[in-house]
């Protein structure tokens, strides 16, 4: 098996009633680790479903194959449905060249510090008290 | 010296390089193929390092289509890369028919056809590889049943766009422009 690592650690959130952690993405997801490594952030998902705010840092992640997009953009679609928001910081130019083909950068915001990603993060969501 | 009867010499420079790799079915092995891949783009191509990232994914993608529905375990994956310098670079991947879900090539094309389509929506964690990714980074991308009963995939990039190829034909004659 491929290694990777996913660890999440919380961060203090500005709103009440949000959960907020960065998420880092070490190795390389593929074909023969990234359903084993999925069920990590589907638990975070599962313990906060609703207004749960995630920061992918993407800083060790070398390499990612389709379905660990396809894994990415269901989270999108979970963790938006319940009020939340994923942004991802400091991918690597491969990962972001990924990313931008499969349209997925026009979904999910990308920035290239923690610093930026967290502001980003914490901003409250257009539309939303 | 006369200019006509100079030998021609052929070099490594000039010459195709072909090599082939054959794997067993296991996802396990594919992470030295796409080490592979990055390295053979890097060093004994003309592409960029950009792009061999790219043919990592691309044949990374392949590859596990291949393991997935062409190849049983315990069976091969067979990976062929011909390089053509100052021209091309070309990879097949060859499955055995014998896996779970078996495509025909017209199957295969068709669906990859349907989900380029600009409203297709991609709802499920799979189904991105063939068209998101490698027909996107690709210039030609052909599926051909084999008479052994297994698929073979065959994709090229040019090192030069061909489309722009044909567009500098006109621009080198500025008298003959072509509208379209």
């Amino acid at each position: 098996m491929t290694q990777a690592t996913i660890t999440a650690e919380d961060i203090p959130a500005s709103l009440q009633g949000t959960v907020a952690k960065v998420v880092k993405f070490v190795g390389q997801l593929d074909e023969s680790n990234v359903d084993e490594k999925a069920k990590i952030i589907y638990a975070i998902i599962e313990q906060a479903p609703k207004n749960l705010f995630l920061l992918f840092d993407f800083e060790g992640l070398e390499y990612m194959n389709s379905k660990s997009i396809g894994y990415l953009t269901d989270w999108y679609g979970k963790v938006t449905e319940g009020g939340g928001k994923i942004v991802i910081s400091k991918a690597k130019s491969n990962i972001l060249d990924i990313l931008q083909v499969v349209g997925l950068t026009q979904l999910i915001n990308c920035y290239p510090t923690l610093d930026e990603a967290k502001f980003a993060l914490l901003q409250p969501i257009a539309g939303t008290n | 010296m006369d200019n006509n009867t100079q030998p021609t010499v052929e070099t490594l420079e000039t010459k195709p390089m072909k090599i082939t790799i054959t794997l067993p079915t296991n996802a396990y092995f594919i992470s030295g193929i796409r080490d592979f891949t990055l390295g053979l783009i890097k060093n004994m191509t003309e592409f960029s390092e950009q792009w061999a990232f790219r043919f990592q994914s691309v044949v990374d993608e392949l590859c596990n289509n291949a393991i997935e529905h062409g190849s049983a375990p315990g069976n091969d994956v067979k990976i062929t890369f011909i390089n053509v310098p100052h021209e091309s670079i070309e990879i097949i991947v060859e499955d055995t028919g014998t896996g779970k879900v078996k495509f025909s090539a017209t199957e295969l094309q068709k669906l990859v056809s349907d989900r380029r389509q600009p409203n297709y929506v991609h709802t499920g964690i799979r189904g991105r590889g063939l068209s998101k990714i490698v027909a996107e980074w690709t210039d030609e991308l052909e599926f051909k049943d084999l008479e052994t009963g297994g698929m073979q995939v065959r994709i090229k990039k040019f090192l030069q766009d061909p489309k722009l190829k044909e567009m500098s034909n006109y621009l080198e004659s500025p008298t003959h422009l072509v509208l379209q």
